[in-house]
């Protein structure tokens, strides 16, 4: 395997989440009725004449920003010409020669190291229809001919397999936080194609490239271009040389099969679509899209550290995208984010999984959270509280102080009451006070647990603390 | 036979409003004709039960308009909701469309009378109307001559005054052409006036609908009705003008320029005398006559092909048999399906214009031919636009020739593009230009002269036009079917 080199470029495709089509008036939407969502432009009526969606170009704009890209202000559409059944004009209306974004990158950490994984363009066009083959009948659904695309595609500078994994993981990231798409690979709103090729030294040409069609998850990008790797390699070994393919990943077998060879050159017989004038984009427009967009995950990290957020926390929070927009609507709160975030992370996490809820499906309001997080933070309730009470708290309107006192939560804070119990505890383990005395913190945690036991977890942690140090101190 | 169709849009409305007739008298004068002269061939589809059913529904309206109850024709690539629109191919025999045209709801709207689609060349390719499926149309001045084309069975219609007023469509020529053969109206308006969603695309950037008439005013009358910007079609334009509003004004002291190449020696002798005599008409009033050069006019049609055929072949890719039109039977697959049916449902010109643009766009010839064209065009379209830096018209022959017999230059292709040598420079600059009968030649065929304006200035080319058609008083009305029409 080390014996080559591989050098893999991808090209992404991206439904951009706009209320309607790129050329027509027909809703953008998935999963409705088949044929429920087109019209006489999208099924390539004669006679009929494509408009433009501004909605399209801004959101392209903000991709082209967010991935880094510059943006070209003067853009003309392309009639891509081939003949296929799911392309009802039989050609495809795409950015040809004047991609809207050009020159990009997108950086990922791998090995602790930053790479910039570079971007050589970004252009709009049309999706195609969705066909489906039910024996010796083909069906087409006309939902998706139109639906707004954006393809992104990278230089030939990825490296590995998990550089790729990496670069995809972090372009969702990017386009879902901005609202540009979905990216529910899944259901098709991102597709991914691999080109894979292997040479011996650095120094030489590229070898033969194949290309890996229409990947259904990153995980399975990052083992389709390991087992072309393989593939190739192996035919190298030998000797061999081999064609340019196209092929594509099963996942059933786990392994890429081949589709087709490629033949001499793809004549698209390009021109410009004389339907759509030129696209000239301002300075102005520029900005109104890019002051839209909402934070980004970078950005986003950056705050929380400062906000004295752990780097663990910090990073699980960004990948909730719900998680962290509620965060963010206490930025000019004096909230603790650290204490937030590991409620969160915690007990809200695992509340809202269990009940499949989002955040903003419950009875957490700014106040309520402030509150929790305002308690938990000055020992008023425990961790135990908190699991005791959570549920309650997050499905009805009732006051943190309403449930302490209904669920009996008697946090105990009367010194003269713990002062008895804490020197209860020393008397009974004089072992673990010689410890602390020689030395050893961890003694420590282990009489607070005694205590907390003691009072079956209703004591007041920071004042036990105190008046245990106090004593040991003694 | 009542005759009040025969009568202008102005008498015609006088007795609408004064209820003396009705738009169901008007339909039935012009079904009534329209089997009278069955032999011309004009129509590929009628409408008489819409027809009629719309004239009854008029009658509870008020009268708002001249085109109010009038009769018209569409040419039969101009898709109308509910009636077979078959751009005179087999590929669309038996297509019924499922919406109307922009043009087609703005003639509904302004009250006029669908009778029928016209007959054409197949796909509007051609300039004779002899590459119909449907058999050629013939000319109504002389049954043995071509009507010209695209749209000879609009230009027929009108001037064998079946319909007073017809749609045509202009890509290179196919309204003013046989307009000029057939002695009537007809205006190919400025790239954008006339929004062309609904047009079955031949050539995108060159194509646009227009209003073929029997005179001038009731030509800006259409015009008034069909122009404007629409949410359909992205290179429309809105613009809000009364088109009739130089008619009939004075033209003492216009300057009017006439290029090089309009009166070259390919223009036949018969034309040119006519045209002089109009220059000498136009002198006269004090006009300015200068001739000019427009660089690359002589270029225009070698041009025009590369650009026109390679949009076609793109445009007419469409027509596959999948999903609407004429689909080849029990293919063996999906290929099968797409050469039988595309074999089978195009005529020969129509394969001829796609196989030569797929050509012209295909690996390198794109650069080589297409973007150099577009580039060339650029420059002719400033050439062009300078000339309106000083001068108020350009006029000349509309054709180099009258009409011909049927069956002539049918073989050679070439030689049939020739016929557009003067009509395909203004689609290429995308100008508005008209089609005005100036006479006849010596065995009676109308003879038309081109009057050509700066974009948008539609205007002026009425007012001259009015001038003109005054001062000729022309009896344009073929004596037709053994019914005289004095």
């Amino acid at each position: 395997m080390s014996k080559y080199i591989p050098t893999i470029g991808i090209e992404v495709h991206v439904e951009l989440k706009t209320k309607t089509k790129i050329f027509s008036s027909s809703k953008n939407g998935y999963g409705s009725m088949a044929n429920s969502l087109t019209n006489v432009v999208d099924l390539g009526y004669p006679g009929t004449l494509p408009t433009l969606n501004e909605e399209v170009i801004n959101t392209a704009i903000k991709a082209a920003h967010v991935l880094n890209c510059k943006i070209r202000k003067k853009q003309h559409f392309d009639r891509k010409n081939y003949f296929y059944p799911d392309n009802p004009k039989n050609y495809q209306i795409t950015e040809a020669r004047t991609p809207i974004g050009y020159d990009g990158y997108v950086e990922i950490e791998i090995n602790n190291e930053k790479k910039k994984i570079e971007i050589e363009e970004i252009h709009i066009e049309e999706d195609t229809c969705k066909s489906a083959h039910r024996g010796k009948v083909s069906l087409l659904d006309f939902n998706r001919a139109g639906v707004p695309l954006i393809e992104i595609v990278s230089k030939a500078c990825i490296e590995t397999n998990e550089e790729a994994k990496l670069y995809l993981e972090k372009l969702r990231q990017l386009l879902f936080y901005s609202d540009i798409s979905d990216c529910k690979m899944e259901e098709g709103s991102m597709r991914c194609d691999a080109n894979v090729s292997l040479r011996k030294n650095i120094a030489d040409p590229l070898g033969t490239k194949c290309e890996i069609k229409n990947i259904g998850s990153i995980s399975n990008v990052g083992i389709a271009i390991s087992k072309e790797i393989e593939r190739q390699a192996k035919l190298l070994d030998q000797g061999e040389s081999f064609q340019e393919q196209t092929r594509r990943f099963d996942d059933k077998l786990n392994d890429t099969i081949l589709m087709r060879v490629k033949e001499t050159g793809n004549d698209y017989r390009y021109f410009p679509e004389p339907d759509i004038p030129y696209v000239i984009i301002t300075d102005e427009r520029i900005e109104k899209a890019i002051s839209s967009l909402p934070m980004l995950p970078d950005q986003r990290k950056e705050l929380y550290l400062s906000r004295g957020v752990s780097e663990v926390n910090a990073t699980k929070i960004i990948a909730n995208r719900n998680l962290s927009d509620y965060l963010n609507e206490f930025l000019d709160t004096n909230l603790n984010f650290q204490v937030a975030t590991n409620l969160l992370l915690g007990d809200i996490s695992g509340y809202l999984n269990r009940q499949e809820k989002e955040i903003n499906q419950t009875e957490l309001t700014k106040e309520k959270f402030i509150e929790l997080v305002k308690k938990v933070e000055e020992n008023t309730l425990t961790s135990k509280n908190v699991k005791d009470i959570l549920d309650e708290y997050l499905e009805t309107s009732q006051t943190l102080d309403e449930l302490i006192q209904k669920n009996g939560i008697s946090n105990i804070t009367d010194e003269s009451l713990l002062t008895e119990v804490v020197d209860k505890i020393i008397l009974e383990n004089p072992d673990s006070v010689k410890d602390y005395q020689a030395g050893k913190e961890r003694a420590i945690k282990f009489l607070m647990g005694q205590i907390m036991k003691e009072t079956k977890g209703s004591a007041n942690p920071k004042l036990v603390n105190e008046i245990l140090i106090s004593k040991l101190n003694k | 036979m009542s005759k009040y169709l025969d009568l202008s849009l102005i008498e015609i409305n006088e007795l609408l409003k004064s209820k003396k007739i009705t738009p169901t008298d008007l339909v039935l004068e012009c079904f009534e004709k329209i089997e009278k002269n069955k032999d011309l061939n004009c129509f590929i589809t009628l409408d008489k039960e819409g027809a009629l059913e719309k004239a009854k529904s008029l009658e509870d309206k008020e009268i708002k308009s001249l085109t109010y109850g009038i009769p018209i024709a569409i040419k039969d690539n101009i898709v109308t909701k509910n009636i077979k629109t078959t751009a005179a191919s087999k590929m669309l025999e038996n297509f019924i469309p499922i919406y109307d045209a922009d043009v087609v709801k703005k003639i509904n709207d302004a009250d006029m009378i669908i009778i029928g689609k016209t007959n054409m060349d197949e796909f509007a390719m051609g300039s004779s109307t002899q590459t119909s499926f449907f058999g050629n149309t013939k000319n109504p001045w002389n049954k043995s001559l071509v009507p010209g084309g695209s749209s000879g069975g609009s230009a027929a219609a009108v001037s064998a005054r079946l319909t007073p007023i017809a749609l045509g469509s202009d890509t290179g020529g196919s309204i003013r052409q046989p307009s000029s053969f057939c002695g009537i109206v007809g205006l190919k308006p400025t790239y954008g006036r006339v929004s062309r969603y609904g047009l079955i695309a031949f050539a995108s950037s060159l194509d646009q609908i227009g209003p073929m008439t029997r005179n001038v005013y009731e030509n800006a009358l259409v015009l008034n009705a069909i122009c404007g910007k629409s949410s359909n079609d992205l290179t429309s334009y809105e613009t809000n003008e009364d088109f009739t509003r130089l008619i009939g004004k004075d033209i003492e002291g216009m300057k009017i320029a006439i290029p090089k190449f309009y009166m070259s020696d390919a223009i036949d002798k018969e034309i040119k005398d006519k045209l002089n005599n109009i220059i000498d008409l136009l002198k006269s009033k004090n006009c300015t006559i200068d001739y000019v050069d427009i660089k690359y006019i002589d270029k225009a049609v070698p041009l025009y092909q590369i650009i026109a055929m390679g949009e076609a072949s793109s445009n007419l890719a469409r027509f596959d048999g999948i999903r609407y039109g004429y689909s080849y039977e029990n293919p063996k697959d999906i290929r099968d399906l797409y050469f039988k049916t595309r074999r089978f449902g195009f005529g020969n010109e129509v394969k001829r214009r796609i196989m030569i643009g797929s050509y012209l766009l295909s690996g390198k010839n794109a650069t080589t031919y297409y973007n150099k064209a577009m580039a060339i065009r650029d420059d002719m379209r400033n050439s062009f636009l300078k000339v309106y830096q000083d001068y108020d018209l350009i006029i000349g022959p509309t054709a180099t020739t009258k009409a011909y017999p049927l069956g002539q230059d049918l073989d050679d292709a070439v030689k049939a593009f020739m016929d557009d040598i003067l009509t395909i420079p203004v689609n290429m600059a995308g100008l508005p230009a008209m089609s005005l009968p100036i006479g006849f030649s010596t065995d009676h065929l109308p003879i038309g002269m081109q009057i050509i304006a700066a974009p948008f200035k539609e205007a002026k080319i009425y007012q001259l036009a009015s001038f003109i058609e005054k001062e000729l008083n022309l009896d344009l009305c073929p004596k037709l079917g053994g019914e005289s029409n004095e």
